[in-house]
Order: structure tokens, then C-alpha cells, then sequence
């Protein structure tokens, strides 16, 4: 991750998520220059690693409890 | 003395003048316990009669009055006694359907119902719960990838597939012009497959 994208790292799920689409947003509107495209386009990556982050930790707990429901009901 | 009973054996008008005399007549009107005459004689009666508690036309009658009769006493108070012993067993018997049916009602004949209705909806809950969960997770993880392909859509990356490469300074600053970079500089290759780091001659 680049120096410009450390932030990341302490986003909540949803404030990666939304800058996402606003990053999305940006680059829809081709007028950025390809440096500006760069580096939007690293942050979006960043941002969408941080969001899948998110989201497999969240199912690992959803299987953990799955799974104990499971084993407590037998 | 419980009662006392005024009679005589027969007699004439003469006999009968010592009952209607005033110290007898006041004696029996005086009289606490109760007096009974019986002397008889509708037509010349004595003035105890008009005193008297209560007056009886022969001392048999007076004795009748007086004392109960004992067969008809203990038909009632074997009357009683019964009537007694049925009200006793009604309200028993009452007693014993009402307990018996508060104890049959669903509640107290499975009072496990209690707990099991409440253990059920719970967990007919947690595994609402657990499927929202995971709609909800399925969702956002579709998003997401979508998101990135967009983002991968729209920036260089599809011309870097191809082979193009993008060089930087490490300011992220863009080189477009060979003479932005001077000799010995350190410079970033962009490639499809990440950054190169790189010296200028």
C-alpha cells in the first residue's frame, strides 16, 4: 500500500465502502489526468482490500457461530 | 327449676278461688322462671291463667307442652345431622373439582409449554437472525467486487494489460518527458503486475 494510502487501514467498513464509490464516481467522469487516474485507481484497490478485509472477517464469525449453534444442538 | 307447672286433681268453683287470689296471682306474674297453669275450666278460669307464661287446658297438655317429644327431637336432629354431613360432602366434593380443574388447565398439566413456546421463538429468531446476516453479507461482498471492477475498468490498468507501462517519480508525480527525470534518479515503473523500482541513466 502506498504512502498516500495508509488511512485505509483504520477505516470502518462503510467509510471504506462509500469512498469506494465515490472513487468509482471520480473516475466515470474521465476527466481526471492519468496521474490523478493512478492514483485513484490504487486507492480504489486499497479501499475494495479494506472492504473484502471487512467482509471475510465478518463471515469467519458468521461460521463460528453457525457452527456452535450447530454443535450445541446436538 | 326450669318450669313450673300450676295443676289439681279436680274440685269446685270454691277449690279453684286460691288461684285467682291477689299474693298468688302477683307471685306468678313475679315469677322469673316460666309458670304453666293448668288448671283447667274454660268458663270460671282462675286470674294465673291471665299471668301465666302460658296456659294449658289439662295438666296432661301442660306436661305435652312443657317437654319436647323425644322421637320427633331426634328425627330432627338426625334431619339435621344429615343435611350436616351432605352440605360437608357438597362442599368438599366442590372444593376437590375446583382444584382438579385449575390443575388440568394446559398451563399447569405441561407447564413446560411455558418455557417451550419462548425456547421456540427464540430460536426461530436466531435463525432469522443468521439468515439476515448472511443476505446482508452476501450483498455487500457483491458490491464490493463490483466496485473494484469498476474502479479496474476505469483507471490505466486494462492499458497496462496490455503492456503499457506508466513511469513515476517517487512523488507519484508522472513522467512524460524524458528530461523530468535527471540522471541517477530513482523512478517507479508501473507494470499490469505491480510497481517496478528503477534508476534513470
Amino acid at each position: 500500500m502506498s504512502e498516500n494510502n495508509k488511512d485505509v487501514a483504520a477505516m470502518s467498513y462503510e467509510q471504506a465502502r462509500d469512498e469506494l464509490i465515490k472513487v468509482v464516481a471520480e473516475l466515470e467522469t474521465g476527466s481526471v489526468t492519468l496521474e490523478a487516474s493512478m492514483k485513484l485507481w490504487e486507492r480504489g484497490e486499497a479501499l475494495a482490500d479494506k472492504c473484502e478485509q471487512w467482509l471475510s472477517g465478518a463471515r469467519a464469525q458468521l461460521e463460528k457461530a453457525a457452527k456452535s449453534k450447530k454443535s450445541s444442538a446436538e | 327449676v326450669d318450669v313450673i307447672i300450676l295443676a289439681r286433681g279436680g274440685g269446685s268453683f270454691q277449690d279453684l278461688l286460691v288461684f285467682s287470689d291477689e299474693k298468688v296471682v302477683r307471685a306468678v306474674a313475679n315469677c322469673n322462671t316460666p309458670v304453666v297453669s293448668a288448671i283447667g275450666h274454660e268458663n270460671d278460669r282462675p286470674l294465673t291463667d291471665e299471668v301465666a307464661d302460658l296456659r294449658a287446658s289439662t295438666p296432661t297438655d301442660a306436661a305435652k307442652r312443657v317437654v319436647p317429644d323425644v322421637i320427633e327431637e331426634r328425627k330432627k336432629i338426625s334431619q339435621a345431622l344429615e343435611r350436616i354431613g351432605l352440605r360437608v360432602v357438597g362442599f368438599v366434593q366442590n372444593q376437590i373439582e375446583l382444584i382438579s380443574g385449575i390443575r388440568s388447565r394446559p398451563i399447569l398439566a405441561n407447564p413446560f409449554t411455558l418455557v417451550d413456546e419462548r425456547s421456540l421463538q427464540i430460536s426461530q429468531l436466531r435463525q432469522s437472525l443468521f439468515t439476515q446476516a448472511k443476505n446482508t453479507l452476501e450483498k455487500q461482498t457483491l458490491q464490493v467486487s463490483g466496485l473494484r471492477g469498476q474502479v479496474r475498468a476505469l483507471s490505466p490498468k486494462l492499458t497496462l494489460d496490455r503492456g503499457y507501462a506508466v513511469v513515476r517519480d517517487l512523488e507519484g508525480h508522472v513522467l512524460t518527458e524524458p528530461k523530468q527525470a535527471k540522471a541517477g534518479q530513482k523512478i517507479k515503473i508501473t507494470l499490469a503486475g505491480g510497481d517496478l523500482g528503477a534508476t534513470a541513466d
